[in-house]
Formats: structure tokens, sequence, C-alpha cells
């Protein structure tokens, strides 16, 4: 900008309106907190991901593998742009030496070590990058122009957040810009050019941002930590992660103000250019006025409020540019929101069938051991010995196996033949001659378990034969979510045969004692083939029937061990599991000691799965949330913008309500219509397109409707919505007071002196 | 009849030395069916006095009684309605509202009462003043001087006791400028009309029964036709 610009701004600037000024300064310090939150949250990540891979693979830039002698270590470190050439006894494997080299400046490192092997002579393949590293830093190999998308992506969100700001800020300086109008049209009128009234306006605007931004950006970096602390705080459970460490660097800061600024001045060129292009009568003349180029009806709001209503939605109409952001950042907020609200409630919905509900009474620790079979684990008495002492009630090892049974024709249900035979229901079945051969479950129990299983079966409990889970899924009368079974085969059998493979008069057949039918499965945290035959025995059984048969059975690699606490009956689910929590916690490190030592195992504790799900969930809300309550709060601060502009767009045309006889409470009766429909009309738009996802969700999830509608989260929709109508009252409260007390003869006395 | 009687008005703006007298001591007394021009330079008080009397603005002393209501001490709801039912106001720019049809601007006054419209006395007055095809179109879809018609048509849809015009030709060309001034007289003398019009054509204002000049908010004459 030039002297005789900065010369004339001073002459130009005129008087302060403090209101707008404060509406300019807000919007600056908004944008700038917004834009300094995202800088600072998003150069976070990136410190995060080089932290990370420092942890997994070190710090190290280049790595020579193999002997190295002290000359040639010497060689090494007398390179210009090797900072550090370091022995690393760590990594060092079977005698062979490693050595970890830092650079000064890493982005030449791949020159500077082909140029290391050449002098020295090392063979290329003894010499490693830490890519993952170099590659965090934006260093690549020659000739990889692979497309990195940390920065673009870094780039396209700044873009975006600062568009989506000038939206909505432009507004609040055209407010204030639009306040000068007349004095601008006098300026003009005695010769200054457009492009010093640009300059000045523009000029004004930047001084009157410089603290806000700087405040803004302050703020910012706050909220950019307190973000992360509280990611910290959430993913504290998620396993292999480590802590963010809030960190911040100048040039963020620099990066953040330079954002900030450029945002707030193109705010203010755009009303800035536009003012300056008025011929000095337009602006002496004053603001322009809302007009409509069609003529328009509201025939809705005149039925509903009479010609308050009509004025309403005709001045909504014609304001319909400027307040076009608010409608669309409302409506995508509003919809976000109840969509986000209602997913999560469907997926609790959805869990609950599928997970932490179910099986709430079936297991609270379960550990896997891995690649070992059943009849091979130790300790198994004395594993069930010690978490009885803490409190357990129930404690079963067990393992899976599948193998083939023939089912003859004539074995099969009523209930199945009645809708149509077991054809009908799967595909998944060899048809022999005289029956058929149908996958068969092995559910092999520990003895213990299985006499256990036995008793709540209520039959004598014995080891010498199976227990038949005799049930198939109706599919033709059910859907997945809401099975219904009916019985599979003919209970009046008191033997079953099993093969290892499909081949009927295989030699690996063998004939087991039935010792009863049954639609209640074992305590199992397990699911079943839809349409396999379940066959639950003792391990003793299986013993034997290993040594026979068990080479052609296929048997699943790893051993589970569930265990269920004992609960009171009168006590609530929820403190039960916290409760409970020390207890199985000291019954995972029992297993730990028992049977971590001899095998690999893998434990899962069902509380405190559910307190982290229940967590991630909260976060995920949370994270949603946050970002649609900043969706909605540009489209607020545009309701806010709009009408703060009030008294600038929309004084005459009160004037003339008032003119002809509307009383103020007629027009304080317009603005409660203007905020209704405002606040309204994007949860009008929204409330159906939510209904219509949500059935889509419900329909592919097979829930019942009903079962969701009831439990569906009214409270915070409601709460969302009573808050966007609240905020805009709130602006209209503000603007239309403005209005309310004005001079009417004022604005009629201005109009008459056009 | 007597219609209108201001006692003693007195308008003041600002106060300590930043002190304007915009009206200063004004009587006056307007019967039932006169057609009243007032004159004056600019800065005299006219458009304040029309202001008062029309209730859009409050003296600052002295009594002002239309069909013997004293409308200087309504509250702004009171004052509100008195402007729908009781007046007619004519404003030089039309004070036609933009977002609105030309049928449903003249029908404002009804609506704002939510009053049933006299379809006979409604087609009556937009056919006498010659915008009876231009009541679906919008206020900036018409010329300066349909629109003031439409404006007078609003004015006189109530049947009001008074119909105060602003400089109601100001803004327009000399035909349509007569035109309006004739319209006016012919309410005036078809409906018996009360009107009181301010403006600084002397041309217009000796179409008048009564010409009042005001000089520094104060009465200096009042002649009527042939004194």
């Amino acid at each position: 900008m030039g002297k005789s610009a900065t010369i004339c701004s001073d002459r130009l600037r005129v008087r302060k309106n403090r209101v707008s000024s404060v509406s300019i300064m807000s919007a600056a310090l908004i944008a700038s907190l917004f834009l300094s939150m995202l800088c600072s949250f998003f150069y976070n990540m990136w410190v995060y991901d080089v932290e990370a891979v420092v942890l997994e693979e070190g710090d190290w830039q280049a790595r020579i593998a193999g002997t190295v002698s002290e000359e040639e270590l010497n060689l090494i470190r007398s390179f210009g742009n090797v900072e550090r050439a370091v022995v690393n006894e760590e990594a060092a494997e079977q005698k062979t030496a490693v050595i970890d080299l830092y650079f000064h400046n890493p982005r030449t490192i791949y020159q500077d070590m082909t140029l290391m092997s050449e002098k020295i002579g090392l063979e290329s393949e003894r010499i490693t990058f830490n890519y993952q590293l170099l590659s965090m830093y934006f260093i690549r190999i020659p000739g990889d122009d692979k497309p990195r998308m940390i920065l673009p992506l870094f780039a396209t969100i700044m873009m975006i957040a600062g568009f989506s700001l000038i939206l909505v800020i432009h507004n609040s300086f055209a407010v204030t810009m639009n306040a000068k109008i007349h004095q601008l049209g006098i300026l003009s009128s005695v010769g200054a050019t457009p492009r010093q009234i640009r300059i000045s306006l523009i000029q004004e605007a930047a001084a009157m941002c410089v603290l806000p931004i700087i405040g803004g950006s302050l703020v910012g970096i706050g909220i950019g930590y307190g973000l992360l602390m509280m990611m910290n705080v959430l993913a504290a459970q998620t396993i292999g992660r480590h802590d963010v460490t809030f960190q911040y660097h100048p040039l963020i800061f620099v990066l953040t103000v330079f954002a900030s600024m450029l945002t707030v001045l193109i705010s203010a060129w755009i009303p800035a250019r536009k003012l300056a292009k008025m011929t000095p009568l337009e602006a002496i003349r004053g603001a322009e006025e809302m007009q409509l180029r069609k003529r328009k009806h509201s025939p809705i709001l005149y039925r509903l409020f009479g010609i308050e209503g009509e004025l309403a939605g005709n001045a909504l109409k014609a304001q319909k540019k400027a307040l076009r952001t608010s409608t669309i950042s409302l409506t995508l907020a509003f919809l976000g929101f109840a969509v986000m609200v209602s997913f999560f409630e469907l997926s609790n919905i959805s869990t609950e069938y599928t997970y932490f509900a179910r099986y709430k009474d079936v297991w609270d620790v379960m550990t896997t051991v891995k690649d070992v079979r059943i009849e091979d684990v130790e300790s198994i008495a004395a594993l069930q010995e010690a978490a009885r002492e803490e409190g357990a009630s129930s404690s079963v090892i067990y393992q899976k196996a599948t193998a083939v049974a023939q089912i003859p024709t004539e074995k099969i249900s009523e209930e199945v033949r009645g809708i149509g035979g077991i054809e009908r229901l799967t595909d998944g079945l060899t048809i022999q001659e005289k029956g058929y051969l149908v996958q068969a479950s092995i559910v092999i129990l520990d003895d213990e378990g299985f006499l256990e299983y036995c008793e709540q079966l209520g039959i004598i409990p014995r080891l010498d034969g199976v227990v038949i889970l005799n049930r198939i899924w109706d599919s033709v009368n059910s859907n997945f979510r809401y099975p219904e079974y009916i019985p599979y085969v003919k209970e009046d059998y008191d033997s079953t045969v099993l093969y290892g493979g499909e081949q009927q008069g295989d030699e690996s057949n063998i004939a087991i004692t039935v010792l009863a039918y049954t639609d209640k499965e074992p305590v199992l945290r397990e699911e079943y083939d839809d349409y396999a035959l379940v066959h639950v025995m003792p391990l003793s059984l299986w013993k034997d029937i290993s040594a026979r048969i068990g080479q052609s059975i296929s048997v699943e690699p790893d051993v589970n061990v569930r265990i269920l606490m004992d609960r009171e009956d009168n006590a609530s689910m929820i403190n039960q599991d916290t409760e409970l929590l020390p207890q199985i916690n000291r019954i995972e490190e029992i297993i730990a000691q028992i049977l971590g030592q001899k095998y690999d195992i893998e434990t899962e504790n069902r509380i405190q799965e559910k307190l982290t799900n229940d967590r991630m969930l909260w976060g995920y809300q949370l994270i949603g949330g946050v970002f649609c309550s900043l969706l909605a709060l540009i489209g607020i601060a545009n309701v806010f913008s709009y009408t703060m502009g009030f008294m600038r767009v929309r004084r005459r045309e009160c004037a003339r309500y008032l003119s002809v006889g509307m009383t103020p409470d007629g027009l304080k009766k317009m603005f409660r219509i203007e905020m209704l429909v405002i606040a309204g009309r994007p949860i009008m738009i929204t409330l159906p397109i939510t209904v219509a996802v949500l059935s889509l969700m419900i329909k592919a999830s097979y829930l019942n409707p009903a079962e969701f509608w009831s439990r569906a989260p009214y409270a915070p929709i409601a709460i969302y919505m009573a808050a966007i109508f609240g905020f805009v009252a709130i602006a209209y409260a503000i603007g239309g007071r403005k209005i309310l007390h004005d001079n009417l003869v004022e604005a009629l006395r201005n109009e008459a002196m056009m | 009849m007597e219609i209108l009687k201001c006692d003693n008005i007195r308008k003041v703006y600002g106060s300590g030395d930043n002190q304007v007298k915009a009206l200063d001591g004004i009587n006056l007394s307007v019967e039932k069916g006169e057609f009243v021009a007032i004159v004056g330079a600019s800065g005299s008080g006219k458009s304040t006095l029309l202001h008062i009397l029309g209730g859009v603005d409050a003296p600052t002393e002295g009594k002002v009684m239309v069909e013997d209501t004293d409308i200087s001490t309504m509250n702004r709801t009171q004052a509100a309605i008195f402007r729908r039912r009781k007046v007619g106001l004519v404003y030089q720019f039309y004070n036609l509202i933009p977002t609105l049809t030309i049928r449903k601007n003249i029908l404002m006054p009804l609506l704002l009462d939510k009053k049933k419209v006299n379809q006979e006395y409604f087609m009556q007055v937009v056919t006498s003043l010659g915008i009876e095809g231009k009541l679906d179109f919008l206020p900036n879809q018409l010329s300066g001087g349909q629109q003031q018609r439409a404006a007078i048509a609003r004015s006189l849809l109530y049947r009001p006791a008074l119909l105060l015009a602003d400089e109601p030709t100001g803004n327009l060309d000399r035909r349509n400028g007569e035109e309006i001034v004739d319209l006016l007289k012919l309410s005036n003398r078809n409906l018996n009309q009360t009107i009181i019009l301010i403006t600084h054509d002397e041309k217009v204002a000796l179409e008048a029964d009564r010409i009042i000049t005001i000089e520094d908010g104060h009465i200096i004459a009042d002649r009527r036709r042939g004194e």
C-alpha cells in the first residue's frame, strides 16, 4: 500500500461504531481461534506420528549393518553432513555391528549415503534407511514421485476452514462498512478514488483485527492442548498407543497468524470492493434495501400468522442470500448431529444383541491359549481352583472342532420337514441315498465344565457321551437379528455317528452315545454355524475319539478359557461390574502366572472392554458433536451477523410497517415468525431425511423398528433443536431490540432526505 | 365540524446548547372535508407538524385532538392503531412495502386489523386511481406515479379522518404531479375526505382550500381560497 493510500485512510477513518466493531473483532477472534486450533492440532498429530515411528523404529536416519572398522567409522564421521555415527549395541544381532547415522541435513541423505558407500566400499544391501521417519519429514528417495497426502490434506482442510470463515465473517465487515456508506459517498463525491476507499476500509478492518487475531491464536493453542489431553484420556486403554505430549513451534504461530490475517483481509476485501464500486449518489443515498425480483407468496405463513407471517416470509426470501450460510450450515449440523446420535444408539442396541449384553451372563474373562490342543493343556484344575478362590462362579476350558455327522432322512425333525425340508434351509450339505451328511460342530469341554452343563440341563452328569444341541435356524420364518429355532432331528435316537471327512464308509468314523438332546447351548462366548449340528462332549471322551479318528477331524488351533464371576442377584449389573473389576484383574494375573509361562496366551476382560468401548463411543460422539457444533456455530454466527445488520438493512422497512399502523407487538410477532422459520427450516428439512436414513439403517440391521424408536435419542436431539432455537432467538432479540428502540421519525426523515 | 385541533404544540429536539425548536406554539383547527396546504421553507417545521398530526411523532408540549381524541398522550401501540385507522399517510417516496404486491400494500391497514375487505369499495378506489391493472405487481415494477397512486389508495381504503400527504408530488414529473393533485382533489370533493398536504410548490398549494405558511416553527399566515 502506498503512502498516499495510508494518508488517505487516516483522513477517511470515521468514528467507529462500537457495536459493529465488536462484531468485527469477535469474527476475527473466532476465525483465528479456529485456525489456530486446527494448526496446533495437526502439528501435534504430526509430532505424534513422528514419535510413534521413533518408538517403533528408532530415531536413526540411516543404518549400516555389518562389521565396520575403526578407520571406516572415522571416515564416516568425517563426512560434513554426518552429525553422529553411533554403534547401536541393542540392534546388533549375532555379533554383527550396527551403526546408526544421523545427518545435519537429512534432505541429502540419499546422495550422501551413495557417496559414502562408494568411498568406503560398502555394499548397498548393508545400508538401510529409516524410510518411515524420513517420509515424515517429506524426504523422498530420488525417483519416488508417489503423492504424499499429509500436506495436501492439511492445506485442503485449512482452505475449507478459511473459506467457511470468510463466508461467515465477511457479513460482519459488511455491516460495519455499510454503517459508513453515507460518509464514503460524500468522500467519493469530493474525489476519493475507489481504490483509496477500498484500501482505507481494508486497513481499518485489519488494524481492528490485530489484537483479536493474536488473542484468538493464543486461545486456539489452549483449546488444541485441551483436545489432545482429552484424546489421551479417551484412548488411554488403547493397546500399542503412546500418550500425546503437547508441543508447539513458533513457526506454527506465524502460520496461524498469517492464515488468520489472510482470512480477515479477504473477508474485509469482499464488502470493501462492493462499496468502493458504488457511485457517489448511490452511496450518499444510503444502503441498499431488500427487494424481491419476482412476486412471491408465503401462503402457509400467511394462513398461520396473517399479514405478519407473509411479511416475515417475504423478508426472508428477499434476504435469502444473506441467510444462505446459516441455512446450509444449520441444516448440515442438525442432520449430522441427529444421524450421528441415532446411529450410535442403533449401534448400541445392535452391540447389546451381539456382544456385551448378550454375553453379560456368559463370560467376564476370556483367555485364548494359542496353538495347543485341549488334551495337552496342563494345570486346568489348578486354574479352576484359583479362579474359584477369586470369586468365579464358573470356569470352563474348551476347544472347538469340526466333523461331519450322518443324518438319515427319517431322522430329520417334523418341524424341518414342515417348512420344506433341510434343503430349503441350507445348501451346504451332502445329500446321500438314505440321508444327509451335515457339518457337526464339536465343543470339547473340560470334564468339570461338561458335568456342570449336564446339571444345567437336568440330566444325570456323565462323561461317556455327547449332548446334541438340537436346533436349526428357521430362516424361512425369521431373520438373523431375531432368529427362531426349530428342532433339527428327532430325539428318539440314542447314538450319533461322526465322520472325520465326508466319505461314508470311511474308516474314520465313530458312533457315540447321545446323553441328551437340548435346545440350550452351553454357557460359552461362541456362535455356531447356522446349520451345523452341535455336539458337546467332555474332554475325557474327546481324548478317546481323538485317539481313534482325531487325525481326520479339523480342530481349531486355540483353546479357550471362559471365566464367569459370581454376582449377587439383587445388585445392579453396572455396580457389580465396577465392583468386580479388581477381582477380574486379579484373575487375569493368575491366568498369566499359570498359563502365560507355558503357552502363548491372550486375555480379554469383558468389563474392561465395555468400559473402553463406552469411552471410545463417547469419544467418537464428542468429536462428531464438536464438529456438528462448529458447523452450527457458523450458522448461528451468520444469523447474528445478519441481525446485527438489521439497523442497516431493515430500518426503513420496519419504519414503513409502523407508519401504516403496525404496532410494536406486530413487529415483534413478525421477528418471532422469522426466527421460527430460520431455526425451524433446518429441522423441517432434516427430520424427514433423518427418519428416512434411519429407516434404511434399521432395515439393513434387521432390528425391530419399534425397539429403536422406543429408545431413539429424542432428548439430545431436542436439546440440540432447543439450542438452535435459543441462539437464533437471542440473535433476533438483539437485532429486533435495536429496531424497536429506533426512532421512527428519524427513519422516515432519512428517507425523506433522499 | 372540527376534525383536528392543535393546541399550542411545541416540539424541541436535542438538549442544552444543541436544542432545536422545530415547532413553537402551533395552534390550528381543521374542519371536516377541508383541503389544507401547509407551505414553508426547508427546515421550517412543516414535516415535523405532519408527523405529529399523523401520530408518528409526539409533541414536546401541547395537545393534538383528532375527532375528539387526544393523540399526543398515546403510547406506541395506541399510536400505531390510530395511524392504521384514522390517518392515511402519503410520502414523497411512496413508502410502499417492496416485498408485497400492490394489492396487499393497499390492503395492509385492513390486513393488520384482520378486517374483511369491502371488495366493491376497494375496486372503486383502485379504479378511480387508475391502478386496477397493476394490483399483482411489486412496487419496483411500477412507475413513480403509479406507486404514488397505490400509496394514496392505501391511505384512503380505511376511510380515515385525515389524509396527510408529505410532498406527494416531489418525486414526480409535472404531468404525474398534476394528476396526483387532481386525484387528491377528487377524493376531497367526492368522499368529503379531509386532506392536509405539505408542499413547497406554490402551484400545488394553490389547489387547496386553505394555505398555512410556517416559518421557524410558527404559523405566520393562514389564508383561505379567495381571501
